[in-house]
This record gives structure tokens, sequence and C-alpha cells, in this order.
């Protein structure tokens, strides 16, 4: 409503806008889906002097033009949203198959038993898209659930993983995961892994110059089973808690478990006290193997208007308790 | 027409807007809601709550509902947007959607109901029939704080009825 | 004139009655309406205010120099640069030694302020970004005072005081017949201790509006509101004449009672008026959540007295409300409680003791409900835990103590119209069917019914009146001009719905100009769901006059009876020689030097100034009923509630428009869903911690069912055709059906608002029913 003017410059690729990070300093701030940003530009919390869009970097040649013949689904009422892999092609930041440098910050692929998805990828995308879900359904469970329809138009994985809400839906599934970031300043990339990337309350472990250009996350192998449970006070509401577990069953036994929450602290943890009372546990034991699980470590919930630390600390063990009965029946039927 | 890739504080920006072309020279900070009311003069995408949280300002940008206000007007340039008024005939007559609502008393004070419409018309165009469940699963991100919602999802659903096959 | 009830038969009707679109639809959906904000005029400023970023303090210093000096700043106005700096509300009932009690507000605050978000200062510029730069400059220091933020606090000993007279702002008390002897007598006596939230209004359109000076200097002011008589007060405030003000209601986008007093009508007059410009004031989202006024918390302690057939023999009521820092209408708010607190029920003998405090809170005000409905929250609990303890149904319990003709509320009021109650109580059930079932084995279902009672028509002494002009234009299109306000509620709707009828002209040759003091006949505010008993009885009044004229005139000329002659389809009908075209027939008027135009106004039914002692034979005009049903499903590992199917059944007296009338029950039925369950304004400490509908969260489209309305006709109400008032009735009852379903499904009752997650694991996890409180 009340925003002081500030400067828009457009970045056809991932390295421009990091150069122009670096040209602009402190005042300016990167763009994507905006879902994140334009709030606090809106309500007057953030004031940036530049701001760098990055929305439509490797697009094409014209990175820039968006409204030729290359534009993608038409236009006018009937443009048709749908909500397939071409959903959106268009030119917005889902302009789908990109080109040059960047080509990979706009496209899901697979190969060698990872998934990687671009930073520019939007939630509605990827929650929509057939090899994500055929391959690791944690990613569309996650990104089905963020915010509203609208939200997961615009919202991209980059912008997502890149601010770094204690209850967002995608950094949790990274850590659960154990994905990796590919993460570059437009000279050198480099490579973080998750759970070392959140660091805390909206601090992740950015450059000021560095932008996420990818994330690479690792299919479900063989006999794996995921769930994804997540409880807020109204659908799409940020999480009171949120947990993502993979669990593998083997010989009639967990022999592998992966669990994370999100929402209980200042960045998604994970429940290694959990991971370790499964180990070994038949599906029937598991219930009794958690109940005999303290509290559980890692976890800091704080109290805000929707719900109390210790609403939120119970929750999650629900959740938990959910997650696992789920993921262990996923993994038994994929044996 | 790019815009122009230059740090600039004014940027020209181009939109089809209910399938009439648009080019203004403006503020780059202003959102594409801004930009449609006080540039363009489109006023029926409101300013409800400048967060994306209640659905007053939905557009369709390229077929896709989004919200206009968290949407620099400069980053979808060249793009098609459409509003409620969009969604009227040529001859200016209320489109059948729009008519359905009229029957169904779906617009009380009437303020959600441009966001509702283009959210709607989104959710129908992909041609898939929609339960009632569906509707609303569709409608949630569009706050409605006359109408208990009921009215809406009924005049979705007869819009749906009503569409040829 | 006043009229008396009206009734027709419904199947003379051809129009009311019939569920027709409203004329203010096609506008809506084709996206034309222009709201407040909507309007843009050349050379037009922008104004913001500067507002308290504490709840208590004095004011030691402001400087405007720095947010001068930003370019496109026009003014900075402090409390100094008002006329004059006060906003008077009465306070009813409550004496002082020498006159009626009279509560104060600066429109700007020049020593202290009293409340997060007060406002201190307003910025003119030429535009927003101008104005996000200045308003950050505005310099202003505060010295922190002691605050008091619990009214129990604020009205105990050695408080700090919000106002120097006290924080005290008002009290009532109602005594009928002998309580000490009920309760001594009663086969059961029920206790039970309820508490109600602050809500905020959550209408999609913040406050908005533009003003300017016309070309004969009036100063125009285009605003969001329910009230265009403001511009009395803004006159005042600027010492200008009253008939130097106006004041527009374009079409408001929700109200619900937080467009009723003043919002941006003050601060754009004082730009308008300092600058000589056109001006524009949008208020945002997060503003508005934090410092407009809110429904009031309330407090409730009831003591009920049965006999073993459960008839009530004694209610004893307490209420204490958190008026929050300024009076606004708090004193009236409490008067609505303590006239509905003991609910649609016969009741011999009453004690309450009502009171409000002031708070260095938010200040709360008028919320569609008024007061009626933070009761039904307690009055229904209170019939339940009787019911549980005599082995009664919910259904039986309410049926036997329903209010019926000739039975007189604990206020003194005789009820005179018939009561469908039971009927209500019965459609409900016999329309929900079984119980659903639950979805899972850690899932529970339960059901409840609530019924209430809502005054319509305001407070009897208020002297209320509407007027409404009707005229016929050559053509025998009809023009309706009557400055009623029309906040989505179909008020401009429903009058060109009446006229149709009693004229027999159509709707699409019908123009309703509404809601402009200046060239509208003034027609009160649209609160108190007075609308359609007041401008709605004023219409019919006017096309009554009018029918009559014409009627009489086209008599004279053809020498047939009067009462023989009908207005409809254009013609008048009956006359010998045969039908008369209408336009035919003014022609007839203009010759025999007979007005084709008639100006009606109502009165509303009159009754004694009350005081704190509250007895009065008639306090409000009339009353609507109802009866809910609520089947809900609890989650017992998480606490989430999820409503499954919901009924409400209203005596409408007669249905104007029958969608409508559905469309206001269902909206009412979801804000009242979104008080029992997710709504709630955070403050700790006199700070607003609900900053934006991120955190203020009201009802989506998945979080409710389809509300099923059920509309019962009884023919009695005081409005025209028989109608009563249906806007605030709904909106009361959903408190109490959610809180019977959740303790249908829980065993335990949560008399906490709103009912959370976690409050429904507190209960699960509780001792017992005494400790529920969340």
């Amino acid at each position: 409503m009340f925003t002081r003017p500030f400067r828009f410059e457009r970045a056809g690729t991932l390295a421009d806008a990091c150069a122009m990070l670096r040209r602009h300093g402190e005042g300016a701030k990167v763009i994507a889906g905006g879902q994140s940003l334009m709030p606090l530009v809106n309500l007057g919390l953030a004031q940036p002097e530049v701001v760098i869009d990055i929305s439509r970097a490797g697009s094409g040649p014209d990175a820039g033009a968006g409204s030729g013949p290359d534009a993608g689904a038409g236009s006018g009422p009937d443009a048709g949203a749908g909500s397939g892999p071409d959903a959106g092609a268009g030119s917005g930041p889902d302009a789908g198959a990109g080109s040059g440098p960047d080509a990979g910050a706009r496209e899901i692929s697979a190969a060698d038993g990872y998934l990687h998805i671009g930073a520019l990828v939007t939630h509605a995308r990827l929650a929509a898209d057939p090899a994500a879900a055929r391959l690791q359904p944690l990613l569309g469970a996650a990104a089905g659930s963020i915010g509203n329809p609208r939200v997961r138009n615009r919202g991209t994985l980059g912008g997502s993983l890149a601010h770094g809400d204690p209850a967002a839906e995608l950094p949790l599934v990274m850590v659960a995961l154990g994905a990796s970031y590919q993460i570059t300043d437009g000279r050198r990339p480099r490579q973080a892994r998750a759970e070392e990337f959140h660091l805390g309350y909206l601090t992740t472990g950015l450059a000021d110059d560095e932008l996420i250009a990818a994330a690479r996350v690792p299919v479900l192998g063989p006999g794996w089973g995921w769930s994804f449970h997540e409880v807020s006070r109204r659908d799409g509401d940020f999480a009171l808690a949120a947990v993502a577990a993979l669990v593998r069953i083997a010989d009639g036994i967990v022999v592998e478990s992966r669990v994370a929450a999100g929402g209980v602290a200042d960045r998604p943890v994970r429940l290694a006290d959990v991971e370790i009372a499964l180990s070994g546990a038949s599906p029937g034991e598991i219930g009794a193997r958690l109940d005999g699980v303290g509290p559980l470590r890692g976890i800091r919930p704080v109290s805000d208007t929707a719900a109390s630390a210790g609403y939120r600390a119970r929750l999650c063990r629900v959740l938990v308790g959910r997650a696992l009965a789920e993921a262990s029946a996923r993994s038994l039927a994929a044996a | 027409m790019s815009a122009e890739s230059r740090t600039s504080a004014e940027i020209a920006v181009t939109l089809t807007v209910n399938g009439r072309e648009v080019s203004r020279t403006a503020g780059a900070h202003l959102t594409l809601l801004r930009w449609l009311r006080e540039a363009a003069g489109v006023t029926d995408p409101k300013y409800g709550c400048g967060e994306g949280s209640c659905g007053s300002c939905t557009v369709l940008v390229d077929g896709q509902p989004v919200s206009a206000c968290l949407v620099l007007a400069a980053q979808v340039d060249g793009a098609a947007v459409t509003t409620a008024a969009g969604l009227l005939q040529a001859d200016g007559s209320l489109g059948p959607l729009q008519r359905a609502f009229q029957q169904r008393h779906a617009a009380q004070c009437g303020f959600c109901t441009p966001g509702m419409l283009v959210t709607a018309a989104a959710a129908l165009a992909g041609g898939r029939r929609l339960g009632r469940a569906e509707i609303r699963a569709a409608l949630h991100g569009n706050l409605c704080r006359c109408t208990g919602y009921g009215p809406i999802v009924d005049a979705i659903e007869l819009a749906q009825d009503e569409a040829p096959r | 004139m006043t009229a008396g009830i009206r009734t027709s038969k419904p199947d003379e009707l051809r129009v009311v009655g019939q569920p027709l679109p409203r004329h203010d639809q096609a506008e809506k959906v084709a996206g034309s309406t222009r709201y407040a904000g909507d309007l843009a005029f050349a050379g037009m400023l922008h104004a913001r205010l500067v507002r308290s970023p504490l709840p208590s303090a004095r004011i030691t210093g402001r400087d405007a120099a720095a947010a001068l000096a930003v370019p496109g700043v026009v003014a900075v106005l402090f409390g100094e640069d008002v006329p004059h700096n006060v906003v008077r509300v009465d306070v009813p009932g409550q004496a002082v030694e020498v006159a009626a009690l009279k509560a104060t507000m600066e429109v700007l605050a020049t020593e202290r302020v009293r409340f997060h978000g007060e406002p201190v200062a307003l910025v003119v510029a030429e535009t927003t970004e101008a104005l996000a730069a200045a308003c950050d400059l505005v310099s202003v220091d505060y010295e922190e005072l002691p605050a008091v933020f619990e009214p129990e606090d604020a009205l105990a000993g050695g408080a700090p005081l919000v106002h120097e007279s006290g924080n005290l702002l008002g009290e009532w008390r109602i005594d009928r017949g002998d309580v000490d002897a009920a309760f001594a007598a009663a086969a059961v006596v029920a206790e039970g201790s309820y508490q109600t939230q602050a809500v905020d209004h959550a209408y999609l359109e913040p406050e908005a509006g533009v003003g300017w000076l016309d070309d004969e200097g009036v100063l125009t002011l285009r605003v969001a509101t329910q009230v265009v008589e403001h511009y009395r007060d803004v006159a005042r405030i600027l010492g200008l004449p009253e008939a130097r003000v106006r004041v527009i209601a374009p079409y408001v986008g929700g109200g619900f009672g937080g467009k009723e007093d003043m919002t941006v009508e003050p601060y754009l007059a004082l730009a308008v008026w300092r600058t000589g410009r056109p001006v524009r004031m949008q208020w945002t989202r997060q503003e508005s959540l934090l410092a407009r006024p809110k429904r009031h918390r309330m407090r409730l302690r009831y003591r009920t007295a049965a006999d073993r057939d459960g008839r009530l023999l004694a209610q004893e009521v307490d209420i204490t409300a958190d008026a929050g820092a300024y009076a606004y209408l708090s004193a009236l708010v409490l008067l609505y409680s303590s006239v509905h607190a003991c609910g649609p029920y016969r009741v011999g003998s009453v004690r309450l003791r009502a009171r409000c405090a002031y708070t260095n809170n938010v200040p709360a005000s008028a919320f569609r409900g008024f007061g009626g409905m933070q009761v039904v929250f307690g009055y229904e609990a209170q019939m339940d835990l009787l019911a549980a303890r005599l082995g009664l149904s919910a259904a039986e319990v309410r049926k036997r103590n329903a209010l019926a003709r000739g039975d007189v509320l604990p206020v003194g009021q005789a009820i005179e119209t018939e009561v469908l109650l039971g009927q209500a109580i019965d459609a409900v059930l016999d329309r929900a069917g079984a119980k659903p079932q639950p979805s899972g084995p850690r899932k529970a279902v339960g059901r409840g019914i609530a019924c209430n009672m809502q005054s319509y028509g305001r407070l009897t002494w208020l002297n209320d009146s509407a007027a409404a002009w009707a005229g016929f234009q050559l053509d025998g299109s009809l023009s309706l001009r009557c400055a009623v306000p029309d906040i989505g509620g179909g008020q401009a709707s429903s009058l060109a719905q009446i006229a149709a009828e009693v004229l027999g002209v159509p709707m699409d040759r019908i123009t309703v100009h509404f809601g402009d003091s200046a060239l509208n006949p003034l027609a009160g505010t649209t609160t108190a769901t007075r609308q359609l008993l007041m401008s709605g009885n004023a219409v019919y009044e006017a096309c009554v006059l009018l029918r009559d004229r014409v009627l009489a005139a086209v008599a004279a000329d053809t020498g047939s009876p009067a009462d023989g002659l009908r207005l409809e389809d254009g013609m008048v009908s009956g006359a010998a020689g045969g039908p008369v075209p209408l336009a035919d027939a003014l022609v007839t008027c203009r010759r025999r030097n007979v007005p084709a135009e008639a100006l009606g106004t109502f009165f509303g039914p009159k009754g004694r100034p009350v005081v704190t002692s509250l007895h009065a034979d008639r306090v409000f005009p009339d009353f609507t009923f109802g009866a809910h049903l609520c089947d809900l499903e609890v989650d017992l590992d998480t606490g989430q509630v999820r409503v499954l199917g919901y009924l409400a059944a209203h005596d409408v007296g007669r249905a104007i428009n029958p969608r409508s009338v559905q469309g206001q029950i269902t909206g009412a039925v979801v804000q009242g869903l979104g008080m029992a369950l997710l709504e709630e304004v955070a403050v700790a400490d006199g700070v607003n911690l609900t900053g934006g509908f991120f955190q203020y969260l009201i009802p989506t489209a998945t979080d409710v069912p389809d509300i099923e309305a059920v509309v019962l006709e009884s023919g009695e109400g005081m409005g025209p055709f028989g109608a009563r008032g249906i806007g605030e009735p709904p909106v009361g009852p959903p408190l109490a059906a959610v809180a019977s379903a959740v303790a249908d499904a829980i065993g335990v009752r949560p008399t906490r608002l709103p009912i959370t997650p976690e409050r429904v694991l507190q209960c699960l996890a509780g001792p017992g029913p005494a400790a529920a409180d969340g």
C-alpha cells in the first residue's frame, strides 16, 4: 500500500542476478515468485532500493520477451489454468523448458538416482509433476500443501528454500530426504547439504551474492515408504507442526528411517532419537517404541497467536506417530 | 515487448488486459494490482490486505490465478491479464459465470466477487466437472465475509451445469 | 405517520417473496461497482494517520519538520490543528450529578494516548510514496504511563486511570421477582462461567473514502460507512454548519458494525478543509486490524435455578465487558447484553449486574449482534446444564421454557407477537437426520443445538425514524430516494422490491438513489437490523401515498370508485372504460394538480429513556427468534474440530426476497463459526499482536460446510408485509451450538472462546467439566 519507490532490474540469468547483487549491495533484494518478499514490502517491513527480478531467468534467449509466439499457453479468459506439467507455460517464473546456462533452473529432471529440481520451478508445477510424483512423492505432498493456489502459481522452490521459514514445507522435506542444494554466485557453483544450509529463523547459509540454482533430491528407493503430515489452523496456513518421514522395512523390521519435523524449532530438525528408537522394530512395535521416546530432543517450539509451545510439541508427537504408521504401511506395500 | 533491463525507477510495461493492449510507463515498484488500478484504470481487482491472504486482488496472468498485490507489474510485462470485467461478453453483457453468480445471489457486498469470479473461471477452465468439495477447495484462498460461501459454490455449480459440453 | 404491524396474505404478493436477483448484482458481478476506494480525482492528495505504538503514554513532544521536508508532503496536522478536536458520545442511562454522562475522545491525540494504534497525526501528500516516507519521519516523543489491561483490574482500587473520570464506564442492573427465594426453592441450580474474546469485523473492504469541496463549497465525503448522518459530527469537528457537509455512502464492502462509528470521515474532512483539494484515504488492512474497535470481550457468570420439570425459576447473571480505551458505543452494547441475557425463555426472577470498564486495550464498539451475541454462549450453556442434570433433551428443556405471546421479558417488555421457537427447533432437528458416524477410531462426532433471540430496530427511546421519497417519471418508471447505506445486505434492493409490489412497476424500471445525506431523505443508520423495518416501512408509506394519489386522480377523472382501482404491470386497472396506461394516468395527475410523488416517514415505536436500573415497557420494537443445529467431528489426538453440517432456522416474519434472507443467514452463521472456532484479536500488555490476515484467521470456503437456512414466516414482524429483521440474529447461536456439539463429542463443554484445538485437548485432559476453562 504505502511503498517507497525502488528500482527494478531484470536478470536474464542467475549469474547476472548475482552480479547485480554485488553491484547494489545491501539495498538489493531478489524477487522470483514474490510470495515472501512482497508481503514484507507491502507492509513496509522491507524497503529495498533495487529489486532484482529472476522470475524469467533461463527462460530462453529472450528472457524478457514473453509475449511472442513462444509464450506458450494463450491469453484471455480461456487461457486454461490447468494443472499438468504444462500449467502456466507462459511468461512467468514457470515458463517451462529453458535454455542457456540456467536451463536447469526451470526444469525437473531425473538422473543417477536423483531428481534435479530447478530453483524457479513453482510449487504448482512441482505438485503436479508426474516424474516427481513417481520418483519422490514427498515433494508433491509438501508442495501441494503450501498456501493457496495463487501462492503455488507464483512461489518457487528456490524462494521457499532461501527464505527459511521454520514452518515451511519444502525445507522440511529437503532435510528429511538428505537433499543438497546447488548454489551459485555467478562465478563458481557449490553444493550445500540441506541440513547444514538452514541455520535458523529466516537464516540460511547463502552469502549476500549467492542464489540457489537447484535442489538435488534422492529418489525414493526400493522398499521405502514415505509420509507427510501437517496441521495448521486452516488449510494452507503456516504449519503449527509438520512431519516428513521415510521408513524402510525389510524382513519384517525397520532397517532405516529418516524423520524430520518443521514448525517446532527455528529450522527443520531431524528427530534422531525417533530414528534410533525405531531401529529393528516390527511395524506393530513402532507405536510402543515411539511412546518410549522421552521429550523429543532438538525441538524448541515457540508460543504465538496461533498456538502455544506445549501444543506444538504435543502435536509434533501425534504427527510423528501418524507419519510413521503411514510410511510403514507404504514400505510394506512397496515390498 | 520486453521490459528494458536497465536500472530505473520508472519502467514501461505493456499488458494485454481483458484483450486490450495497455502500455504505461509508471513506477517500477508498482504491484500489478496498483498498476491495473492506478495506471490502467482497471478497478475491479481490489485491495483487501496486501498480504496475498484475502484473494480480493486475484487476477489471471496467462490464465493462472495470482495475487496481483504480490506481483510487480514489471515482472509480467507482456503477459495477458484477465480480471472479472474480462469475463463479460463482447457486447458487454454478463458472461455465463457472472449470470450464474447473479442468479444465485453470490454477491452481497460484492467486494470479494471479482476475485471469486476469476478464481472460479480458472477452476472451470480445466474442463473437468468439479464436485462441491472441489469447488470449495478451489475457492479456499478467496475470503468472503458476507455470504458464508454457500451461494458462491451454488453459482459455480450452476455455471458448470449450464456450460455447453 | 406511524403505521402498525403490516400483514398481507402471502399468496396475494407478486414481487415480495420472490427470489429475484438483487438489482445491484449485475454491476457487482461485472466488476463495475465503484466502492469508496475506486474513485479518483485529478489533483487528488492522499492522507495517512500516524498512530501511537504504545498502549498508554503521555505525549511529550511532536515535530513535523522532517516529515514536511519530504518532497510531495503538503501538510502535517496535530490535534491543535483540529478546530474542535473532540468526538462526544452519549453514555445512556449513566448520570452524573449535573447531566447525563458524556464520554469524549479526540480526533487526534494531544496530551495522552490510551491504546496501541491511537491516531496522533495526519499527514497529507501528493502521493502514497511520499506518505510512506513522511509518516515514519513525524517525530512524536512518548513517556510511558502505567496501564491496565483487564477490566477486573481496572475496576479494582488503585488501578491506573485510563480516564480521569474513572475506569467504570457504565453499568446496568435488572431486578425482577425474588431471586433468593427462587434459588432456595429450586430443584436444581446450575452454575457456569464463560469467556468470549475480542473479534474483528474483517470486512473485505478496508476503510476508505474520498473527500472534496463541491462547486458550492460543500465539504463532500464519499466513504465506506454505515451512517451518512455522521455529516453532523464532521460539521461539529470542523466548526461548519451541518448544511455545509455532505456524506455519500456508495456500496460498502461489508460493515457489520465496524463502519458504524466514524472511520476515515474526520481525517478526510480535515485534509480537504485544510488543503482545499480532493483527498483520498485508504486504511491498510493491518491498520484496520490494529486500531478499529472490536467486539467486546466479556466474562459471563450465570446461576440458573429450575424446578424438577426443568422450568426456569431464576437467573442470576453477572457480566463484565472490556470497553477498551474509549467509550464508543460500549454502554449501549452492554445494555443489549443485559436485555438479552436470559435468552428466549420465560423466567420469573432475575438479578443481573453488568458493567463495562475502560482498559488500555484497543476499544470495542458495535459488531453484528451488538452484545446480544456473547450472552448466547452463556444462556445456552446453562440450558444444556439443566437438561443434563434433569435428564431432559436439549430440545425439550428449551421448548418448555420458550417465550410465548404475552410473556414478559426480565426488563419488563412484553412479547407481542407469535414466537416460533419450538417450530424452529423442530425444523432443524427434522431436517438434520441422523447424527453422522465418526470417520475413524480416534475421532468423535457431536451434535449441538442452540436458540436465541435478537432485537431488530433501535432502542425505542432513541426516537428513531426513517424517510423515503418515491416519484414517478413521466414514462411511468420510478425513482426512489432514501439515504439508507447499502452494506451488502440488499438494503437498497429490498426497497425496490417493496415499491414494485405496491406500485406494480417492474424492478428494472425502478432506480434507488441511496446513501446520500444531502440529496436523499435521511433514513438513519444501517445498523441494529433496523433498515427493513425503518426504511422499508418508509418506502412502503411513500409508495402507498403515491399509489393512493394516482388512483384518486384516475378515480375522479373516470368516475370510478377509487377502492376498485389497482396499479399493476404499469397500468391502472379496474376503471370504467378499461385499463389506463400509467403514463396517461400521470398526465391526469398533472392536469388535476396531483403530485406524482410522495414522502413517507416511518417513526419507530417510542419508549422511555432507560436508567441504570433497567425496567421498561418497551426497550426494542421487536425480536427475531431462531434455532440452530451443528454437527461436528473432533480429532481426539489433535483437538481439531471440523464442522460437518449446520442448519439455522429463523422466523423472519416475511421474506421480502428469500434468497437474500438465506444469504444473510448463511453469512451470519459463518461469522459465528469463525468466532466460535478460529478468530481472536490477541492483545498482550495492550499491544495488539494480530497484525495481518495471516494471523487473524477468518473462515475460508473449506473451513465450513454447506449451511442450510430454514426460513419460517409467521407474518408477524413489524416491518413491511410483516417482515422481521434478519441481519444480526443468526450470528449468535453458532457460539453455543458449536460448544454444545463439542460437549456432545468429548463429554466436556468448552467455556472459553475461541474453541481452538488446544482448548479442546485441555478439555479432554482436564479433571472434569469444572476445569473446562481453556
